[in-house]
Parts: structure tokens; sequence; C-alpha cells
């Protein structure tokens, strides 16, 4: 119990922190006199910008102290095959948090689904080692408390780098706390006093994601000039995109180039030429 | 709810276009993007991913296709947002072309194994009369899921190219207007400051792909 306390304080603790960093460093306001920068100071969402800027770096830093090389050391050494298990193994264990908020959200479908994923995957899956409801047509989707909060109408508030979690805001920040005390499987552990078996997962599962994102993150890191900022507007793409279960990322509305003024402008020369 | 409802509305609105016409219109540009798609793919696999090609050779013939498939020039002025307006013509310019620089070398690796990974089209969608979503995914070794690209594709009915690439909901072009705009705030405002940068990034990655 009293290793579950701490743990339990532990996020309270990450919470506080974001909480007492929305009162500290303030990035440079925009000049009222212009509507377009104050609507792109609105749309970034970032007030605490310096705040941020500084946890991000030192999540950086210890992401290429520790995290990276584990993470690479896992992807190199352990086959394909024997990964992807593991991988499975560990969605598997989270699918009642997901199935609540399925269930929270108000998504009959999607509840039944994430139900019956379960049960395929535990059985004929082999404890979820083999993803066999994907198999047969029913694929994964992900759900987490802060995704149901959204769909309450919960507003995200401003963004928040997280230590060690990394790039969130309050309403996701308190979903990862829900998500903590509703797991069935750290309730478990916290009553047979074996909390260990919760880290380890979590520790599993922050590896197996970092390994599945290393291409990604090493070629965003690569290409843009502002790693930070590149990293902001992306969490903040993906997340809409998974709140929305992969709607709004295929509007054209909230993309970004939603015309070809080309065809009229620009490459109106090029146009010329290859008529 | 929301879900349902865009349901009723799509088969609302092929009744209605089925009904005036408009979808054998529709039907022709989305076929002929996914065409335009797979085509691309296809040439990205035979010139970029062919044997013991030399790095140089491989960016080479990497600008030549982004140049023929990609609306170069309305990404970039896309990606500079507001600050396009405030640059004067030798800017813009320079920026166009170091915006290529940047493309070019940065995306020569990933463009090469996103079309080599054997690119999956699935169905394609009409968003107005001159732009296309190509949706597609590829798969990724050491298991997961697929990973989605959708393919944003402008189009007057005989040109096609690509205005943005939507990776599992993240648009590139968004993702860049975002990072650029924050050089540029911190260069209080000026895209000389960016210009600055580019080049850095340039060099850099340059230097990175000599030393490969």
């Amino acid at each position: 119990m009293e290793l579950k306390n701490r743990i339990l304080s532990f996020n309270w603790l990450v919470l506080l922190m974001g909480i007492f960093m929305l009162a500290s460093g303030c990035a440079n306001l925009p000049d009222p006199a212009d509507p377009e920068a104050v609507a792109v100071y609105m749309q970034v969402n970032d007030p605490i910008e310096p705040t941020n800027r500084s946890v991000f770096a030192l999540n950086n830093n210890l992401d290429k102290a520790i995290l990276k090389p584990v993470a690479e050391a896992y992807s190199d050494s352990i086959p394909n095959a024997a990964r992807l298990g593991i991988h499975n193994a560990l969605n598997n264990l989270r699918t009642p948090v997901i199935l609540l908020n399925d269930v929270l959200q108000g998504n009959l479908n999607r509840s039944l689904m994430t139900f019956m994923r379960f049960v395929i995957n535990s059985t004929v899956g082999m404890f979820g080692l083999v993803d066999a409801a994907s198999e047969l047509g029913m694929a994964r989707h992900i759900e987490d408390f802060g995704q149901t909060l959204a769909v309450w109408g919960v507003p995200s508030g401003s963004y928040l780098m997280l230590l060690f979690f990394g790039p969130s805001n309050p309403r996701d920040a308190a979903g990862l706390v829900v998500d903590f005390l509703t797991d069935p499987i750290n309730i478990w552990t916290s009553h047979a006093e074996q909390l260990e078996i919760s880290l380890g997962r979590d520790g599993a599962h922050a590896i197996n994601k970092r390994a599945l994102n290393l291409e990604l993150l090493n070629e965003v890191e690569k290409s843009s000039l502002d790693f930070y900022a590149a990293i902001r507007s992306l969490y903040k793409q993906r997340r809409g995109n998974e709140i929305s279960n992969g709607i709004v990322n295929t509007l054209l509305q909230t993309s970004g180039l939603t015309n070809y003024p080309g065809l009229q402008e620009l490459d109106d020369e090029e146009l010329s030429r290859r008529k | 709810m929301l879900k349902k409802f865009g349901l009723v509305g799509a088969l609302v609105g092929i009744v209605l276009s089925a009904g005036f016409g408009v979808s054998v219109k529709a039907d022709a540009i989305e076929d002929g993007s996914r065409q335009f798609i797979q085509v691309m793919a296809d040439q990205a696999i035979q010139s970029l991913r062919a044997d013991g090609l030399a790095q140089a050779e491989r960016v080479k013939r990497f600008r030549v296709l982004f140049n023929d498939n990609f609306a170069v020039k309305s990404i970039g002025k896309f990606v500079l947002g507001r600050y396009w307006r405030k640059a004067n013509d030798d800017e813009k310019k320079e920026y166009l072309s170091l915006f290529e620089d940047l493309m070019v070398i940065s995306y020569v690796d990933r463009f090469g194994s996103y079309a080599g990974n054997a690119l999956k089209l699935k169905n394609a969608r009409t968003e107005n009369k001159t732009t296309v979503t190509v949706f597609s995914e590829i798969k990724r070794p050491g298991g997961a899921k697929p990973i989605h690209i959708d393919w944003r594709v402008g189009t007057n009915g005989t040109i096609y190219k690509v205005l943005d690439v939507v990776v599992e909901g993240a648009s590139m072009s968004s993702t860049m207007r975002s990072d650029f705009g924050s050089i540029i705030r911190q260069k209080n405002g000026k895209v000389s400051g960016l210009i600055d940068e580019l080049k850095k990034k340039n060099r850099s990655l340059q230097a990175e792909m000599q030393n490969q």
C-alpha cells in the first residue's frame, strides 16, 4: 500500500508541477494591434512556452541518455516477430482502460469491438501475443480518459510539457492520472502489494513505444528547424485525430494547404510550359 | 452520433450527386489522382531504390521526382504563411530555393522507404473541384499497425500535384508552418532570419550526408 501511495503522489506531483508552471514563466505577448499575430498566439496556445521549452530540453536529454539507447538496443537485438508479440501483449493488457473509455464516450460499437478483441486475443491470441482479432477485421483503436474528457466537451487548456511524459495539456494530464487509477492491473497489483509488476509493464510500454517511433522522431528532428515547435504541432494534430477517432484528419478544412493556389498563381509558368 | 450523421450525410450526398450527374466528373479526378499517386510510388521504387546508387545521385533523382509531382512553390508559400507578404522578391526567391533543398535532402530517405514499403492505395475522396484526398497505408516491419498516409492532390483535370501529405492525422505542411513560424517569431518577424536558419540547416544536413 505504501508503494501505491508513493506512486499516486508522484502522479499528482507531476500534475501540480504543471499547474505551478502555468503560474511561472510566460511567453512574449503578441502586439495587440496586430490581429494576425494575436490569432497565431491563440492558435499556438502555449503561454508558458519558456518553461515548456526547458522541460522539453530536459526530457530530450533524458531520452538521449536512457530511453533512446535502450529502445535502439531493443529494436536491434530482438527479432521482429518477438517484438510484435510483446507489442500485442502490452496492447491487450491495456484493453480494459480502452473499453472503459469506449463506454464512457457512449460508443456502443467500439465498446463491443474492444470487448470482443479482449476475449479473442486473450484466448485464441495466446494471452494477447497474437492480435487475432485484427486478422478477423476488428482493428485496434486506442482510447484514454483525456479523449473521453474531450468528447465530453472539456477544453484542453494550454499546451503543457510534462516531465517524463512529454507533450500534454491539463486535460490530458488529468486523463493520465485517471487512466492510472482505473487500470485493473494497477488496482490488482496495488492490492497484492506487487506494484513492481505495474512499473515493469509501464517500463516495457515506454520502450516499445519509443522503439516504434525511433525512425519518425529522428526524421522530425532532422527536418525541422525548431524541433520543439514541430513536436507541439504534431502532438496537437495527432491528438485531434485520436479524439475524433480518425475523422478529423481526413477533413480538408483541418489540413494545411486546402486548395492549389499554384493552379492560378505561383506555378503558372510551369503549367503553361507543360501544355 | 456524429459518425452516424456523417454516414447519412454521405449517403444523401451520393444519391444527390448521382441524380445530378456530378459523380461522374468526381470519379474521373478521383481515379486520376489514385493513378497519379500509384505512378509516383512506382517511379520512386524504380529510381530511388536502384542497387548501388550513390547518395548524391539518389538526391538528384529525388529532386526531379519531387519537382515533377509536388506543388513545391505553393507548399513553400503556404508554409511561410502570413510572412510571405512581408518578404521582398529576393527573399521569396531565396526562401523557395532553400525550402526545396531542405525538402529534398531531408525527405529523400523517408520517401524512398514509404514508396518502397509497398504503398497500399485505398479509396479516394473528392474534396472540391480541384482537390482529391487519396488514402493509403504502409505496413511497418516489426509489427504494429500500418501507418496511414493521406495524399492531398490538387488537379485541374489534366495536371496532378501533391499539395500535402498527412501522416497519421498530422499534416506535414501545417507542421512545417508552425516550425518556420516559430523561428520567424524568434527572429523578430524577419524572413531573413528564417533564411539564415535554413542555410545553416541545409549545410549541416549536407555535411551529415557526405559523412555517411
